[in-house]
């Protein structure tokens, strides 16, 4: 086949492109080292700030409680850490874990600037240095759809999840159809511009348009994750199916 | 974009009652549907016993099943009327989580005072209070005026001495009727005994007068 749009067997999607497999990571990496200065800034600007109602809401539906062990995987520049730390309180534990240098390096410094103190690991989602069953939470806010093999990252994240633990996918998703057309402007037309704008840098916005297209859409996420060994899945539809919430328990 | 805020909500309250909490964490992870036609909304109970709105493709394990005119009467906090809601599924989940929701208690003026302060929250607080007694005691006043105004002048409500007087009567009009038709099937029987007593038993011919 020379079909250019299926990726082989060892080609997977990098945007709208496809590139071999062991390509993909640094691909992604070289577009996160790039913008992990501006990356809050651009959230604010790229979501109207909505992108802190939504990971809030992932927070609360969480259902952590004090002392909890939550694990943040590709959390960045730690929001979500931030919100869980709080939550969890100086008895429970947060792990915030990314597999960019540039981007964890902001997180913590964030972090430490504001008081907490919490274990930052540079690590692989597909190969978590942690034990099985050690984990209350696992979440994963905008970064599953960045990971070469999705299926290999969901079930690590199952497998450091106790029993009766949470695994959260907070993640762009599929638009509400009658809204398709607008939200295909404002990502192809406006993002790239905006990231030229505000982070001199229209290339890196432009893949991150593109990824969120290729991602799959909620039920294809749902049977994903129930295939990884999750039970119960169920999703939230945010601002219209821009972004989705999956939770998944491990019984 | 109406399930994070009434999410936010529901733990809102939960926080405020306290006791519903521990109500709740047995039943963690599960989610009931409640159906008041024609509107439907599903809650799930979180894992620290709190509340969310559940997601789209929440499978209920128990459903709660309310028609409107007993949902009204719930609100006005009429205990006879819980035992008219139908429930389905786990009805143990369904029970614990509709006693929860029931017995909700927002403390409008603990959340009043971190906006405006204690006494100016504590001081509308009580006049909301006093106005709505008092918008209850005047509507009562206007609702028994009106029924004896009805009953006196202009006679459109029957009184209750009345209505029990035609009901005994009735009933005693029920039972001289059903006497009367006893009686009357004894006489019959005894007239068609008396006519087989009196024809001849070789002949089958009727006699003529």
């Amino acid at each position: 086949m020379t079909d250019s749009n299926k990726p082989s067997t060892d080609q997977t999607h990098f945007g709208f492109k496809s590139v071999a497999e062991s390509e993909k990571a640094g691909k992604v990496g070289e577009v996160f080292h790039s913008v992990a200065k501006k990356y809050d800034l651009m959230n604010d600007v790229m979501s109207a700030g909505l992108h802190r109602t939504w990971k809030r809401f992932a927070v609360e539906v969480s259902g952590v409680r004090k002392g909890d062990r939550v694990l943040d995987v590709a959390g960045g520049s730690g929001d979500l850490s931030k919100l869980f730390a709080k939550k969890v309180g100086p008895e429970g534990e947060v792990v915030l874990t990314d597999i960019n240098a540039s981007m964890l390096g902001v997180g913590r410094d964030r972090m430490a600037d504001e008081g907490f103190s919490i274990p930052t690991l540079q690590c692989d989602a597909e190969k978590l240095p942690f034990p099985d069953q050690h984990f209350d939470c696992v979440i994963v806010a905008f970064g599953l759809r960045n990971m070469t093999h999705k299926d290999k990252a969901l079930a690590e994240m199952q497998r450091v999840l106790k029993i009766g633990g949470r695994l959260l996918v907070l993640e762009f998703s599929q638009v509400w159809k009658p809204l398709a057309p607008l939200y295909d402007v404002y990502s192809f037309k406006l993002l790239p511009l905006m990231g030229k704008l505000f982070a001199k840098d229209a290339d890196s916005y432009q893949y991150l348009a593109e990824s969120i297209r290729m991602h799959p859409d909620q039920e294809t996420l749902k049977q994903m994750m129930i295939d990884a060994g999750l039970a119960k899945v169920d999703y939230y539809n945010l601002s219209a199916g821009v972004v989705a919430l999956h939770k998944g328990w491990k019984i | 974009m109406l399930k994070p805020i009434l999410t936010r909500l529901l733990n809102h309250l939960i926080t405020q009652n306290s006791w519903a909490r521990a109500e709740l964490i047995p039943f963690a992870g599960k989610s009931v549907r409640f159906n008041m036609p024609p509107i439907s909304a599903s809650l799930t109970i979180l894992e620290d016993g709190g509340l969310a709105m559940a997601g789209d493709a929440s499978q209920p394990d128990a459903t709660v099943t309310i028609s409107l005119p007993i949902a009204l009467r719930l609100l006005a906090k009429d205990e006879a009327a819980a035992k008219q809601a139908r429930l389905e599924g786990d009805t143990e989940l369904a029970m614990a989580l509709s006693k929860v929701m029931q017995n909700l208690e927002w403390e409008y003026e603990e959340d009043l005072s971190r906006v405006i302060g204690d006494i100016p929250a504590n001081k509308i607080a009580t006049f909301g209070r006093e106005t709505v007694a008092g918008i209850k005691k005047q509507s009562l006043n206007a609702a028994e005026m009106l029924a004896e105004y009805w009953q006196e002048e202009q006679p459109m409500i029957a009184k209750k001495r009345h209505v029990e007087k035609f009901i005994s009567d009735v009933d005693t009009l029920r039972d001289d009727a059903e006497r009367l038709g006893k009686r009357f099937d004894k006489l019959m029987e005894k007239l068609e005994k008396q006519a087989v007593g009196n024809t001849p038993p070789n002949s089958t011919e009727t006699p003529s007068s």
